[in-house]
């Protein structure tokens, strides 16, 4: 049996495959404790621990330890000169008229960091050479104090020559042996020392916290009779095997949300589909991410709590327009959506437990696209006259009936996710037009079409069990691991032999890396150079194929990278400069031995009858259907529709057509 | 015609997010250091009369003033004679535009042949020729300070890519290079601008855009107008100094009345003292969008757009011949300077009447550290800004090493500054304890650098304030500490004044530090823990605290 269990910061999922059948469980979660809400998951889907070979699991605990400041107590040593770097920060700020200003606040205080006599230079040569003698006194002073558990180490130019960061990291580990001990140079090796030690020192922050979870976490599942592989979802959208975790933690921030676009890219991709964008509405925000031929776009950065960490991560976008999402009219007199949610407590008005203002699924509840009797599963009780009288206000001074305020406020919404999907795509060069909307979570079905037909999208693919996809994609996605080296290299006569050079390098590093984890298979190997003119500061990441690599040279890595700028900065004559190759990116992967599927199992119910909802401005006659509705017609059924399909409900407005295609996934076209 | 409220919405969360992409693509593609590290530029999208409609929130004080910039371009190439591919460029200091150095152009956006609106940036550019490689502090009038590009309209097909604007430029600059890159940026982020403008027609239709262009201008115009109706009617005054010009010792005084009726505001800075010889003076326009941001911060919400409606109820006066709107060829390139101490000036006047919104003064500066060698293949030019401490204010501390609130540069790294230049290398970047004025909340900190100077022939010029007259603490707190500069020479240190060019040796020690912000209220109202925290992570020091205890 192959299990995924993803902990949310509400509830916890877990999907559970054996032998072609599905079984879906979903319980609170206990925000302090993790591992007691996946525990609870396992009791209430039934799963016997000894028959589980694969276990995949994803949570927040990382993310957690840096909201909370519940991380390990670290200190950091840095190059003489430069304590300051996490205080100081990039000089500027956020927000340009607020007098209040305040700056992300890092996780250590300024007595946690110790100067260390050494300078390396860009070129990688040693400018001030390390004492180690020396050096050795000044450490034991510092660390013999027994107040920290974990060592950060990231000194100037680092990224360039790691060797002194090796000497330190020796010279800490033979004095102490019992902490833990984090180099920039294996958590990220680009410029900028800013964001570097920023990464490094948060590594170093939740590497001991996330080690004892995972630690307890096994010998949990151990004493239950767990045999199987425990594997560990990451940011990159790759798991790796619970030993993977021990170098570089830190990359299993944000799984939950990078599992969800692996499901989906999975799922699609069974029904031919390879250009898609996600789009995974919950409670309290939507992510969207785009993905091009099975590829999820990746960025190179990302923060936590305004702290800049960098390390490849999925390029999900997110925006606050979710269910709890909060309607008002601010004191110009427009109408706003969001960013404030009335979250899981209280929740929209019509759970009754006290929310007095309008949310986005109240308004769904007015319009009719939400109903009382079927509101998750039926098994939650809401209320349509809370949820009508919240909007009373609100409609007043719009000067709206109560139904167009819902309308208008779900199409405010339905504007947010729009501006959202078109930074991963337009923003980067991607037209949303050639691209497939797959929507899922509690209420992305729900918004979907409109958002489509906002961007001229005309094919919606709604995958089965789109409410726990994200538990899906534990189980659906790769072994994945990235090694990254900045390098500059000018593209001039033999620099593509350089990058043969590098890459074979990186190439070795993933191999062992992957052989010591135990991952088993064939690896699959991807190639990606950081490139920009010389004299820009900002790098345009350009995909190599991997079969063309032996005989490129370096005009066709500049035909590449002009390409790529084109698509994105649309000019090209820019080229006045000569290009460089700043960084470089190797991806390893390996599948699964098993891909298991989502759409076995379904209930074959087929249900069908009628209801009202308002839309665009009048109240329409609407289908209400089951899944099976939808497939028993072989032409499809025309919208206006809802199909209330137990983990969320799939709204199809009219010019939209649905259609169950032979993965159990609904299709939705547009009329155009 | 009315554009319905969902449609508003939407067209307006366009119109802002394509400024903000307009932004992102500028900085992301510029070749300076100024521009691609530090991020000192700025873009807006315009309608078709040249109005502000949306930025990009980069920096204020190139925000400010877009739509005076444009207008002198329109006056004398009316815009109903623009085609494809033309475009107005404007930097002259006394038609509207700042310093030289921050060089605006405009890009008219059509649809279906309709003039829909224009694509503004502006970028400060690192050299633009003058009396020296990117800073001249002894300019004696604007034709020192570099080359000006009066209001005019050019093609991008006739005059650039190689055509005689981009080669006048190109001819006339130090680092071409980098320079005509950063135009390009220019030239590319305006595009993108343009091209959203007219994916929104497309959808909406040309009409709907143009209504819905006004009705964002009125809503920010409602909204600013509602925030300044809360504030009580009056005449407040207020006034600051700088430390002087340059050239003599005598501090300038800067001096704001701002008078609050119903809602609207007039600042009128009558009463400041004459236009000097030096590079202080500020244009009229640097002087409104200093007075504006003010206003803007003190009275009104970060969420509310800033656009040439939230300007429609300020009105901001300067007296001709003032050291805030100058007569030509007045030297400008420190305009900066004197226009912090009018932002100070509005913010000291209206302190008494709002004491939860304003803040105590700061290092409210800019200091700018310009670092050139003549090498044999053309020269090397390194600038940056600093700030440095902000005011503390009844929310809490002032927020340490800061870029000043004018302005919003990102420093370089130092690991760019070693990638790029050889002749300097930076040794020390850090928190200058003790800096920030003690209060009930203390000042922010200001910073240093030290640079170790490796090449011979390096000359170093800056211009920066408040080296002799600190920032005034607010409420009882007290003053901030001031800023300096030192070169350490063998035994010797050479204290440099603020605004100054001084060449540099081999193995000279250029230290450089920022001013703190003052304090607010009184220091003996300072929570324990705080004064512990500071103590604990090395913020003040024990002589510190023992000094100001003593006052």
């Amino acid at each position: 049996m192959r299990v995924g269990v993803e902990v949310g910061g509400t509830f916890t999922d877990l999907v559970a495959i054996e032998d072609g059948r599905v079984r879906v469980a979903k319980v609170p979660s206990v925000p302090a404790r993790p591992d007691e809400g996946a525990m609870a998951s396992l009791v209430a889907g039934a799963i016997d621990l000894a028959t589980v070979d694969d276990l995949v699991h994803g949570s927040t605990v990382a993310t957690n330890a840096i909201l909370e400041r519940k991380g390990a107590p670290v200190a950091l040593l840095t190059t003489r000169g430069f304590r300051d770097v996490l205080f100081l920060q990039r000089h500027s700020r956020t927000q340009i008229y607020d007098l209040f200003y305040r700056k992300p606040v890092p996780v250590l205080a300024r007595q946690d960091i110790l100067e260390i006599d050494e300078r390396m230079s860009a070129q990688g040569e040693v400018v001030q050479a390390l004492d180690e003698a020396a050096t050795a006194v000044q450490l034991a002073a510092f660390l013999g104090t027994g107040r920290y558990k974990s060592v950060a180490i990231c000194l100037l130019n680092g990224y360039a020559e790691p060797r002194h960061e090796r000497q330190l990291a020796a010279l800490v580990s033979e004095k102490f042996p019992d902490l833990t001990v984090t180099c920039s140079a294996d958590v990220t090796r680009e410029f900028r020392e800013y964001e570097r030690t920023s990464t490094t020192t948060l590594a170093a922050y939740v590497q001991p916290v996330i080690d004892s979870y995972l630690r307890r976490f096994e010998s949990q599942l151990g004493e239950q009779g767990f045999k199987g592989r425990f594997s560990i979802m990451q940011s990159n959208g790759g798991r790796l095997p619970v030993a993977g975790m021990s170098r570089n933690a830190i990359t299993s921030l944000f799984s939950g949300p990078a599992a969800g676009v692996m499901g989906a890219v999975r799922q699609a991709g069974l029904s031919g589909h390879g250009d898609i964008i996600t789009l995974d509405m919950g409670g309290t925000s939507t992510d969207v991410c785009l993905v091009a031929d099975g590829k999820p776009n990746l960025s190179g950065e990302t923060e936590v709590d305004g702290l800049p960490i960098r390390t490849p991560v999925l390029d999900i976008v997110t925006v606050g327009a979710g269910g709890g999402s909060i309607c008002w009219q601010d004191d110009g007199g427009m109408l706003r959506v969001g960013p404030e949610s009335a979250g899981a407590d209280p929740g929209p008005a019509c759970y009754g437990r006290g929310g007095a203002r309008p949310a986005i699924t109240d308004a769904h509840m007015v319009r009719g696209t939400i109903r009382a009797e079927t509101f998750l599963g039926g098994k939650m009780n809401v209320d349509l006259s809370v949820a009508s009288s919240v909007f009373n206000e609100l409609s007043k001074n719009l000067d709206m009936s109560v139904e167009e305020t819902a309308d208008s406020a779900v199409r405010v919404a339905d504007a947010n996710i729009v501006g959202a999907i078109q930074i991963v795509s337009t923003e980067r060069g991607r037209d949303p037009r050639d691209y497939v909307l797959v929507p899922f979570g509690g209420a992305g079905p729900l918004h979907a079409a409109r958002v489509a037909e906002e961007l001229g999208i005309s094919t919606i693919l709604v995958p089965p069990n789109a409410g726990v996809l994200s538990a899906y994609g534990l189980l659906a996605s790769d072994f994945k691991q990235y090694e990254t080296l900045t390098r500059r290299i000018p593209l001039a006569a033999g620099a593509a032999e350089q990058v043969r050079a590098v890459f074979a390098d990186l190439q070795a590093q993933a191999v062992s890396s992957f052989q010591a984890l135990g991952v088993p298979g064939e690896l699959a190997i991807s190639y990606s150079l950081d490139m920009r003119f010389i004299g820009q500061a900002f790098e345009i990441a350009v995909d190599i194929d991997g079969d063309a690599l032996p005989n490129l040279d370096a005009d066709d890595l500049l035909g590449l990278f002009n390409e790529a700028h084109n698509r994105v900065f649309a000019f090209g004559e820019s080229g006045l400069n000569r290009a460089e190759i700043v960084s470089f990116r190797l991806g390893a992967s390996a599948p699964p031995e098993v891909m298991p599927a989502l759409n076995e199992g379904m209930d074959d119910t087929a249900l069908r009858s009628e209801s009202q909802i308002f839309d665009r401005g009048e109240w329409r006659k609407c289908l209400l259907l089951s899944r099976a509705a939808i497939a028993a017609e072989a032409a499809g059924i025309p919208g206006p529709a809802l199909v209330e399909d137990g983990t969320s409900t799939i709204f199809v407005p009219h010019d939209w057509t649905a259609t169950v295609d032979d993965q159990d996934n609904i299709l939705l076209k547009w009329k155009d | 015609m009315a554009v319905n409220a969902v449609d508003q919405a939407v067209i307006s969360q366009g119109l802002i997010a394509a400024a903000r992409e307009m932004g992102v693509k500028l900085v992301r593609s510029a070749y300076s250091p100024v521009v691609r590290e530090a991020n000192d530029c700025s873009a807006a999208l315009m309608d078709r009369y040249g109005n502000v409609v949306a930025q990009a929130e980069l920096i204020p004080m190139q925000l400010g003033p877009i739509g005076a910039t444009f207008r002198p371009c329109a006056d004398l190439f009316p815009t109903d004679t623009l085609v494809e591919g033309d475009f107005y460029i404007n930097n002259d200091p006394f038609q509207g535009g700042q310093h030289l150095q921050d060089v605006f152009l405009f890009s008219p956006i059509f649809f279906e042949g309709i003039l829909v609106g224009f694509g503004a940036t502006v970028a400060h550019h690192l050299d633009l020729g003058g009396g020296a490689a990117g800073l001249n502090p002894d300019a004696s009038d604007v034709h020192q300070e570099g080359i000006i590009f009066p209001p005019s309209k050019y093609n991008m097909n006739h005059d650039w890519h190689g055509g005689p604007l981009e080669r006048l430029i190109r001819a006339n600059i130090r680092v071409p290079d980098q320079t005509i890159g950063d135009f390009n940026a220019q030239f590319a982020a305006n595009g993108i601008g343009g091209r959203r403008v007219q994916d929104l027609c497309t959808r909406f239709g040309e009409g709907v855009v143009q209504e819905a262009m006004n009705e964002l201008l009125d809503y920010s115009e409602r909204r600013m107008r509602a925030a300044i109706r809360e504030f009580p009617d009056g005449v407040y005054e207020g006034e600051d100094f700088l430390d002087d010009d340059g050239i003599t010792d005598q501090p300038l005084r800067v001096r704001a009345r701002v008078e609050i009726k119903g809602d609207s505001v007039i600042v009128d800075y009558e009463g400041t003292c004459d236009q000097v010889k030096s590079n202080v003076n500020c244009p009229y326009a640097s002087t409104v969008a200093a007075g504006l941001s003010c206003v803007k911060s003190v009275l009104t919400s970060p969420d509310i757009p800033f656009n040439e409606g939230s300007k429609r109820p300020i009105e901001v006066r300067a007296p001709y011949g003032s050291l805030l709107n100058p007569r030509r060829p007045a030297p400008v390139r420190a305009r900066m300077l004197s226009a912090y101490r009018a932002y100070n000036a509005v913010m000291k006047a209206l302190a008494p009447s709002a004491p939860d919104k304003v803040i105590a003064a700061g290092f409210d500066s800019t200091e700018i550290i310009v670092l050139s060698q003549l090498k044999q293949d053309g020269y090397a030019i390194y600038l940056e800004i600093l700030g440095g401490g902000y005011g503390a204010s009844s929310h809490g501390d002032g927020c340490d090493a800061v870029d000043s609130p004018l302005s919003n540069c990102s420093n370089v790294p130092i690991e760019a500054m070693d990638m790029e230049y050889d002749y300097f290398r930076v040794e020390d970047y850090s928190l200058v304890p003790d800096s920030g004025g003690a209060g009930r909340h203390r000042g922010g900190l200001g910073f240093q650098r030290r640079y170790h100077i490796l090449g011979d022939d390096v000359t170093f010029a800056t211009y920066s304030d408040r080296f002799r007259l600190a920032p005034e603490g607010l409420f009882g707190g007290d003053d901030g500490v001031c800023a300096s500069t030192q070169v350490l020479r063998g035994d010797q240190v050479i204290e440099l004044p603020s605004k100054v060019s001084f060449p540099l040796q081999k193995g000279d020690i250029l230290v450089a530090r920022t001013g703190g912000g003052a304090g607010y209220g009184e220091p003996g109202e300072r929570a324990a823990g705080d004064i512990e925290r500071d103590l604990r992570e090395g913020f003040m020091s024990r002589a510190g605290l023992q000094a100001d205890a003593a006052e």
